[in-house]
């Protein structure tokens, strides 16, 4: 079994974030999101990863994964060029893939649990494909699969009206080397991408058997600024967080709080987990860093209150006042106006920026 | 659609012929190769079907 990661995409939801770099490098608990994909994968013991890249991040995906040694899997890149559907970049991985069966993962989505259920449950059979499914409250706005008593997939839709199941697509499926001729055959939807779901409803037609796996842990698709704050708690609430960094006599931290080893709170500092802390990281007097926050490498914090929030890293925060559900991108500072005159907020915000005052 | 992609000779990077077309050669964009690709490098038949459907491969 070999993996293919999907890591494409223009990130537009996350402008401004992604005006700089690919949103698969974003940091969940101050970890790229893509480092969770490719340990998903080698968990479930696959270790020959084709890595697909869009026309943004390139470089900067490379600079991360490298060959893949450092995570104990062996990458190769596959440059998919124009965004013309995931079913065009799984077919880019034709050659790559060859005569394998191969899983297939959202480079910027999350699984509480990981790919090995969905991948056993596809060996136990003979099956065309696999899919992952998660029960949703709002099926009329995934792609939906009716399923039979087996977990076999009847029949697949689109964003429904009438959706016939609560049963949503979510982005991690598994193939056998059919799924490529399909593709081959596929035409470009209305939107002019090859779609995914089109060539598993192929497959369908052309009588191979899709099973599916109900995914019961939390998934996450991080899209958007409020995905990545919710996957940055739900990773905090279940991650053993570990303590290796200074905490001063006179700092309080309370509760899971991972602090890397070259970090520092200070005296008169508080921190109430779950809490990340990076490598470099210094919490001074007068901060409160409060649940679900993630402080990312070589920031500095001083006199300002944060919770529920992620600094990505390299930022300067030293407004006397409160941030809360916040994403702070990489060297973003926010200081204190309070002694310059005349009195007011000064702002240098980028293109897309959302600010609430 | 027929997918058509080339593979770097010297670090084995997986190229579409979509990305090959547009700039015609291009460095690898294998990090630290320096190998050079170029359309040309699909065997013609490929290189035919491409320019024949140009349309369906730009977004």
């Amino acid at each position: 079994m070999k993996g293919v990661l999907l890591s494409g995409g223009t990130g537009s939801r996350l402008r401004p974030i992604t005006h700089t770099g690919p949103k698969q490098l974003v940091p969940v608990a101050n970890k790229p999101v893509i480092e969770y994909a490719i340990e998903d994968l080698k968990a479930a013991d696959i270790t020959e990863i084709g890595v697909v890249l869009g026309n943004t991040g390139r470089e900067e995906i490379q600079r991360l994964l490298g060959d893949g040694s450092k995570y104990g899997v062996d990458i190769t890149y596959i440059v998919q060029g124009n965004p013309l559907g995931l079913a065009h970049a799984v077919g880019c991985a034709r050659e790559f893939v060859g005569d394998s069966d191969f899983a297939v993962y959202l480079g910027d989505n999350m699984l509480r649990h990981g790919v090995s259920d969905l991948l056993e449950s596809f060996q136990a059979g003979e099956y065309g494909a696999g899919i992952a499914l998660q029960e949703v409250s709002n099926p009329e706005a995934f792609g939906v699969a009716d399923v039979d008593d087996q977990g076999r997939v009847t029949h697949l839709v689109e964003k429904p009206d009438d959706p016939p199941s609560n049963l949503a697509l979510i982005g991690m499926y598994v193939f056998t080397p059919a799924v490529f001729d399909v593709i081959d055959r596929l035409e470009p939807s209305w939107r002019g991408e090859l779609e995914i779901t089109d060539a598993i409803q192929m497959l369908l037609d052309e009588g191979h058997a899709i099973d599916s796996h109900v995914v019961t842990g939390w998934w996450k698709d991080t899209g958007k600024p409020e995905d990545i704050l919710e996957a940055n708690r739900l990773v905090l609430e279940g991650k053993d967080l570990v303590r290796e960094g200074t905490v001063e006599s006179g700092a309080q931290v309370e509760g899971q709080v991972e602090i890397a080893e070259s970090a520092v709170v200070e005296d008169g500092a508080v921190v109430r987990g779950p809490v990340s802390i990076g490598e470099n990281a210094a919490i001074k007097g007068g901060t409160y860093v409060g649940p679900y926050t993630s402080i990312g490498a070589d920031s500095t914090l001083e006199e300002v209150h944060i919770e529920n929030s992620v600094v990505i890293g390299e930022s300067t925060i030293t407004a006397n006042g409160r941030i809360v559900d916040s994403l702070l991108g990489r060297g973003a500072n926010v200081e204190s106006a309070d002694r310059l005159l005349p009195e007011g907020r000064r702002l240098v915000v980028g293109e897309n920026s959302q600010l609430k005052l | 659609m027929r997918i058509i992609t080339h593979a770097c000779p010297a670090c084995g990077t997986v190229v579409s012929a979509n990305e090959l077309e547009d700039k015609r050669v291009i460095k690898c964009p294998g990090l630290s190769c320096q190998e050079v690709l170029r359309f040309e490098d699909l065997s013609e038949e490929a290189r035919e079907h491409f320019l024949a459907n140009r349309d369906r491969y730009q977004m």
